[in-house]
């Protein structure tokens, strides 16, 4: 099933295709090519994954060494420039390269399985949306090594500081390499969010009607709505900074009447929904394992998803709350205030029902299972706390304290990343068809649990003894001390706690000594636990017919006549698309482009050089259209699969 | 398991779950994005037009550089465009190649006509002499009304320019023979994406030039 | 088993004080910086809506995670069989949602109401007229009648505080009365700050091209409730807490009562306050001091700074044929100081037009010893004064206002205690002390200027110190 386009080669055209420049590699492509040029779903799923822990790692380095550095009043770890740029790539990877990639790749792996579907609507997009978050990660990380090096503004980048005039370091790069990783990023975003929205809106198996799509499912389109509203703001919002950077336009200097209350507005209009877009899919995550650890189908289905799409919805009407302290007055302080209580409705609504779901089950306590409840409970820590700045005059202590870091701590690893953890351990087995050492798994909690509280509990109280974030260093004589070093105990065991898991996700493809999974090793209850682990490239053999909410547990389970029943198989078979070269070379191009651009006016063309920035611009932005229209111009190619029927 | 070698048959474009080919739908949802894009600039520009780093004054009148007759041609000329456009997608869908090239022809060429105004504008902008609004300056004094103006206009020019460039790629497609009206889906996302932008500097026109006029 | 359960209560008994302890060690809250301390009108309401929302939340938290626990335990699977079987496939019950999403919204609004008052009050002063409002706060008509205004400027990496009223400048050291409001505007001439001094305000930003609002009214009675080093509760005396900074007792107390390392403040009259927005390199080392005076010495301060800051005051070369009142300021020619040097003398008495200059210590006093001469001078041969203001000399706005440096508390935009060792260290080196502070990057300043040679300057430095410390 290819959805790419009506017209298909006949066999006279497909020898004209062999003359091409870049062919596109067959069905038996195999290796590095293989992964390079693959447009399938689940290996650029894993592509996502695989580099989005990567800058796990890197993200988590950065946070022990700033954990090291507060470890005592006055210490010289870092120098306070370092550790302003630390903590800015630190936030910057955290939320760019590795929460929402992590997502993305749940999203690629698991969301056409669940909705029957054999790939997604537009599998070469998919592709190239892999490339430019790849070439975003490189282009904000490269930063390091030139001048100024990284950006030491902030993971939001506050105007006016991100403008040249304040600029602390002559000719400073760090801002500009933030503006286009951030730019190329939400290319990355955007593409793969249209993709995702076209697969559920238009790529659902018979009978998956929108109210029978799993949570996961629903939370991907959600989120894929947010992105492709959200992202515009900021991505105007660089824009513009760039203007004032390169070409000295006055959106945010303020001694021309540029306002930097505009950056603040743009940057939280993408930066609110955002936090939804982080925390949204791990909630679908969660609403997926919950009901199978109990045994028990979702309560109150309708009013999860329902919750899902109002705090989606309300999380554009809330940005400001970021703002309280900036002087908005008292009008908009308040109904910012309102507006911002009430999206914990919807929220403690999840949170009801997935008790509800457990009550009256069996709860098996699985790996997966324990890092649900580890996420239930850490998020419920930090909405509460999200409960109290809310209120403005609690917020006017709270904001920029390590209180407030203590808040969104807990909802982005107490939240997402256990939620996403718990995603790994629980989908793992369907990627590589073995079971993952529960062992090792519950020892990977019991630390990442333990680790994490020991870290980010203390904060709160940190905060409200007045230890403001951001600071590279505290004076003695304020008691900060003692609180400071549990943090970075905890942290350090969270360290190891995440590295262990990291290690386990990596390497569970090759270790030998794994059970292999079966079909559906947790009694699991939606669509894709109808396959076989791992899954083959074709997904299903014949397009499953839906007939009720939980598939797979129906198939089991349930009455007959709510069993899935299946198409024929026609007699020209599965038709797999061929592979492509042209995201990678679009990617590339757009790589190289963006290298030119940013090195607009400090290196200084001497002889040696072999380009100017410019002409490297323009060679990459050839490069980049000359992709397209390769990519126009190949048509789809591709084989046909035979299997027979229990074959998937 | 069987494998067997590609082979044509009668494919057909697989049916979608609501009915609406995936390309349009895609299309739709880069059009609500992209509405975002042209909301967050409008608003950035209604935000700032009023704005003047003198204290105290507005001394910026811009009516003084604005050539309303040009513009309102210009604006005029992309509403047109918009006309051949659709009729494009319609003789496309009935087969007919001819008059489907003359049309795409007709939208390339007002659309290139509008493009021109635009960049001679900008040109006039710039060099008027005493008047200059550039980007970070009216009459050599810091404004930021040059900044929203530029940018936002010229980002929809460059959305107009694009659409040229895709629409010359379709015209010279046409020569090659292999246009049929299995491309008249593609054609049609050309012309939702074309309409939009059209779409959008109906917004533009009043927002950025007429309420100068008017307040 | 039994081995095991005695090395539980032997380790148990050994942690369990160390843990009260421990605990003990954390029940004062009262931190230099602490916003758990609150000793004013504005941050004690912040403070009680904060608990009110930890009790609620506590509250929930205990309910939502206690109902969780039960789930997990009542249903459980006991068995490998058990985990097998299939339960009621129940779909949800929509009276219980309902009625939570009812209790959660009924929850909010306890929290919602209190919120909005907090907002009102945070941003406006309130109105003298309004007497059931100010019964309400408990607050004094003529608090708000006489209330001060300062005009806060945030630059990298320090505070301008400017008194309209007054037409004075300081830096770093806010001195306030606790009979009366203080209304604060806050404005920045580079990047975006924040003025957060949690015991008195809470925090607002300082955002370039707005001038932004917050005020604050101090407690006297809470002021003066502190605790001694055990923890226990001591009712200070107005001497002990706050006493006059203007002829620099609270210097004294300050610097006598107590380390600077110590981690509870032992003069309640002094808060600490902190920049809370990144603004830069040196954004950690941009604090600043809140002064607590009573009415009597804000206005003796107010009028030392208003001698020392009036143009009308400027020295001027003696001439025998003026006239001078009482506690004019004179200078004469000193050749002992070097060439064209002159020193400054102060009239104690009237002199009379034609009278001779006399010299004697009946009529003019000698300011200052000779260090503290060189030292002025050495202000401004080192290039200190384009920079940095005194009194009424200096063309520089762009370091902070050093006029009566000799009575602030604290150096370095409260980084450190201002004493001569502080001070030395400071001068020698800045970058060492506070790197990226603009004092030693600024702009105009390389390897060259003499700021950054005086590391091995014993002399001009001990001159210097001797100079701005003996500003008092």
């Amino acid at each position: 099933m290819s959805t790419e386009s009506l017209k298909y080669l006949n066999p006279e055209s497909q020898t004209d295709l062999k003359t091409k420049v870049f062919p596109r590699p067959g069905q038996n492509t195999t290796g590095v090519i293989n992964w390079l040029t693959t447009i399938d779903h689940k290996k650029i799923g894993v592509m996502y994954g695989m580099a989005a822990l990567f800058f796990l790692i890197l993200g988590g380095v950065e946070a022990l060494l700033i954990r090291s550095q507060l470890w005592n009043h006055n210490m010289d770890i870092l120098s306070n420039r370092e550790y302003n740029q630390m903590f800015t790539m630190h936030g910057t990877t955290m939320v760019f390269l590795v929460i929402m990639p992590l997502s993305a790749a749940f999203f690629n792996f698991i969301m056409p399985l669940q909705i029957g579907a054999r790939d997604v609507a537009f599998p070469r997009i998919n592709t190239l949306s892999l490339w430019c978050f790849i070439a975003g990660g490189l282009i904000l990380n490269l930063s390091w090594i030139c001048t100024g090096g990284s950006p030491a503004i902030g993971w939001f980048g506050y105007a006016p500081l991100t403008d040249t005039r304040f600029a602390e370091v002559l000719g400073d790069m760090g801002p500009d390499f933030w503006i286009f990783s951030l730019q190329i990023l939400g290319l990355a975003s955007l593409l793969a969010s249209f993709n995702f929205i076209t697969t559920i809106i238009n790529m659902r198996a018979p009978g998956m009607t929108m109210m029978r799509l799993p949570v996961f499912t629903w939370m991907t389109l959600i989120v894929s709505f947010l992105i492709i509203l959200a992202f515009p703001a900021i991505t105007i919002a660089l824009v513009e900074l760039m203007f004032d950077r390169t070409y000295g336009t006055n959106f945010y200097d303020f001694l021309e009447g540029g306002k930097p209350h505009l950056w603040q507005h743009l940057f939280w209009i993408f930066g609110h929904p955002e936090v939804y877009i982080l925390i949204l899919p791990a909630m679908g995550i969660i609403s997926e394992i919950i009901p199978v650890f109990s045994r028990k189908p979702l309560f109150g289905y309708g009013l999860i998803i329902f919750s899902g799409a109002i705090i989606g919805f309300m999380g554009f009407a809330v940005w400001s709350h970021h703002m309280f302290t900036t002087g908005m007055g008292i009008v908009a302080t308040s109904a910012f205030s309102i507006l911002t209580m009430l999206i914990a409705i919807p929220t403690g609504v999840k949170i009801f029902n997935w008790i509800g779901t457990m009550w009256g089950g069996r709860i098996r306590f699985d790996t997966p299972m324990l890092f649900a409840l580890g996420f239930i409970t850490m998020f419920m820590v930090g909405g509460f706390t999200g409960i109290m700045h809310s209120s403005v005059p609690i917020d006017a202590q709270h904001q920029d304290s390590y209180f407030v870091v203590a808040h969104f701590h807990y909802v982005l690893i107490g939240g997402a990343l256990f939620g996403l953890f718990a995603g790994f351990y629980f989908w793992l087995p369907k990627l590589t068809g073995k079971i993952l050492s529960e062992k090792l798994g519950k020892f990977v909690f019991t630390l990442m649990f333990l680790g994490f509280n020991l870290t980010f509990f203390p904060m709160h109280y940190l905060g409200m003894i007045g230890q403001p974030r951001r600071t590279h260093s505290y004076n003695e004589g304020h008691g900060f001390e003692t609180w400071n070093q549990i943090a970075t105990v905890g942290a350090f065991i969270l360290g190891v706690g995440i590295a262990v898991g990291v290690y386990q996700f990596v390497t569970a493809a090759f270790n030998k000594k794994l059970k292999p999974a079966g079909k559906n090793p947790w009694d699991a209850r939606t669509l894709e636990w109808t396959l076989s682990s791992p899954v083959k490239e074709y997904n299903f053999a014949r397009t499953p017919i839906i007939k009720s909410r939980d598939q797979a547990w129906e198939n089991n389970y349930g009455d007959k006549d709510k069993h899935s029943e299946k198409e024929p198989l026609g007699d020209h078979g599965v038709h797999m698309p061929d592979r492509s070269w042209c995201p990678l070379i679009s990617g590339i191009g757009l790589f190289v482009f963006v290298l030119g651009m940013l090195f607009r006016k400090t290196i200084e063309v001497s002889d040696n050089f072999l380009a100017t920035p410019y002409e490297v611009a323009i060679g990459g932005c050839s490069v980049f259209i000359l992709g397209i229209i390769m990519w126009s111009l190949e048509g789809p190619g591709g084989y046909h699969l035979f299997p027979k029927e229990n074959e998937e | 398991m069987s494998e067997a070698a590609a082979h044509a048959i009668d494919h057909h474009e697989p049916e979608t779950s609501t009915g609406i080919p995936n390309k349009k739908v895609l299309m739709w949802a880069f059009l609500g994005s992209d509405c975002m894009f042209f909301g967050t600039l409008i608003s950035t520009h209604l935000i700032y037009r009023k704005i003047s780093a003198t204290v105290g004054g507005n001394f910026l009148d811009i009516r003084e550089i604005f050539d309303i007759e040009l513009t309102s041609f210009s604006t005029f000329i992309l509403l047109a465009s918009s006309l051949f456009m659709a009729l494009a997608v319609s003789a496309i869908h009935k087969g007919n190649l001819t008059s489907t090239r003359w049309m795409l022809f007709g939208t390339i060429v007002f659309g290139a006509i509008f493009l021109g105004c635009q960049v001679y504008e900008f040109t006039h902008f710039v060099h008027a002499a005493g008047n200059e609004l550039t980007l970070s300056s009216y009459r050599g004094e810091p404004h930021v009304f040059g900044s929203t103006f530029y940018v936002l206009t010229g980002t929809h020019g460059t959305h107009v320019a694009i659409g040229v460039f895709w629409l010359i790629g379709w015209l010279i497609y046409s020569f090659t023979g292999k246009m049929s009206t299995a491309d008249a889906m593609d054609i049609e996302c050309c012309g939702l994406y074309w309409h939009f932008v059209d779409i959008v500097w109906i917004l533009i026109f009043p927002v950025v030039y007429l309420m100068e006029y008017a307040f | 088993m039994k081995i095991l359960f005695n090395k539980l209560q032997a380790i148990s008994i050994a942690i369990l004080p160390a843990f009260i302890l421990f605990l003990g060690g954390c029940s004062r809250v009262d931190h230099k910086q602490s916003a758990l301390d609150p000793k004013g009108i504005v941050s004690q309401n912040q403070y009680d809506i904060f608990m009110l929302s930890v009790w609620i939340t506590i509250f929930l938290f205990c309910a939502v995670g206690g109902c969780l626990l039960y789930v997990l335990w009542k249903y459980r699977a006991k068995s490998a069989q058990e985990a097998m079987e299939v339960p009621p496939q129940s779909h949800g019950n929509s009276v219980i949602e309902v009625s939570l999403i009812i209790a959660s919204t009924i929850i909010l609004v306890i929290l919602a109401i209190p919120t909005l008052q907090g907002v009102v009050l945070m941003n406006r002063v309130p109105d003298p007229n309004d007497t059931q409002t100010l019964e309400k706060l408990d607050l004094n008509r003529s608090a708000i009648d006489g209330a001060i205004t300062v005009n806060v400027t945030g630059k990298r990496f320090f505070w301008v505080f400017e008194y309209p009223q007054y037409g004075i400048v300081t830096a770093n050291e806010l001195i306030f009365p606790t009979s009366r409001a203080v209304r604060i505007n806050l404005r920045t001439e580079d990047v975006i700050h924040s003025f957060w001094l949690p015991k008195l305000a809470g925090k607002m930003d300082l955002m370039p091209g707005q001038e932004n609002f917050l005020w604050f009214i101090a407690n006297q009675e809470k002021i003066l409730l502190g605790k001694d080093a055990n923890g226990k509760e001591v009712k200070y005396s107005i001497d002990d807490a706050m006493p006059p900074v203007f002829n620099g007792k609270m210097r004294e107390r300050i610097f006598a009562k107590q380390k600077f390392t110590d981690e509870f403040e032992a003069v309640g009259g002094l808060f600490y306050g902190q920049c809370a927005e990144f603004c830069g390199n040196s954004h950690a080392y941009m604090s600043f001091r809140a002064l607590a005076q009573t009415d009597e010495d804000f206005n003796s301060w107010v009028k030392s700074f208003q001698n020392a800051q009036n143009p009308n005051l400027q020295p001027s070369a003696y001439n025998s044929e003026n006239e001078y009142s009482k506690g004019s300021l004179v200078t004469f020619s000193d050749k002992s100081l070097g060439e064209s040097a002159t020193r400054e003398f102060r009239a104690i008495t009237e002199v009379a037009q034609g009278e001779a200059p006399n010299l004697s210590k009946k009529v003019w006093t000698q300011a200052n010893s000779d260090d503290f001469e060189q030292g002025k001078k050495l202000f401004s041969s080192l290039q200190c004064v384009q920079c940095h203001a005194i009194n009424r000399t200096g063309l520089g706005s762009k370091g902070p206002n050093l006029t009566l440096f000799g009575i602030r508390t604290s150096l370095a935009a409260g980084w450190m205690r201002n004493d001569k060792k502080n001070l030395t260290k400071w001068l020698k080196n800045s970058n060492e002390v506070k790197f990226g502070n603009l004092m030693w990057n600024g702009e105009g300043v390389d390897d060259n200027h003499p700021l950054r040679n005086l590391e091995d300057e014993d002399q001009k430095v001990k001159q210097l110190v001797t100079y701005l410390l003996g500003l008092k």
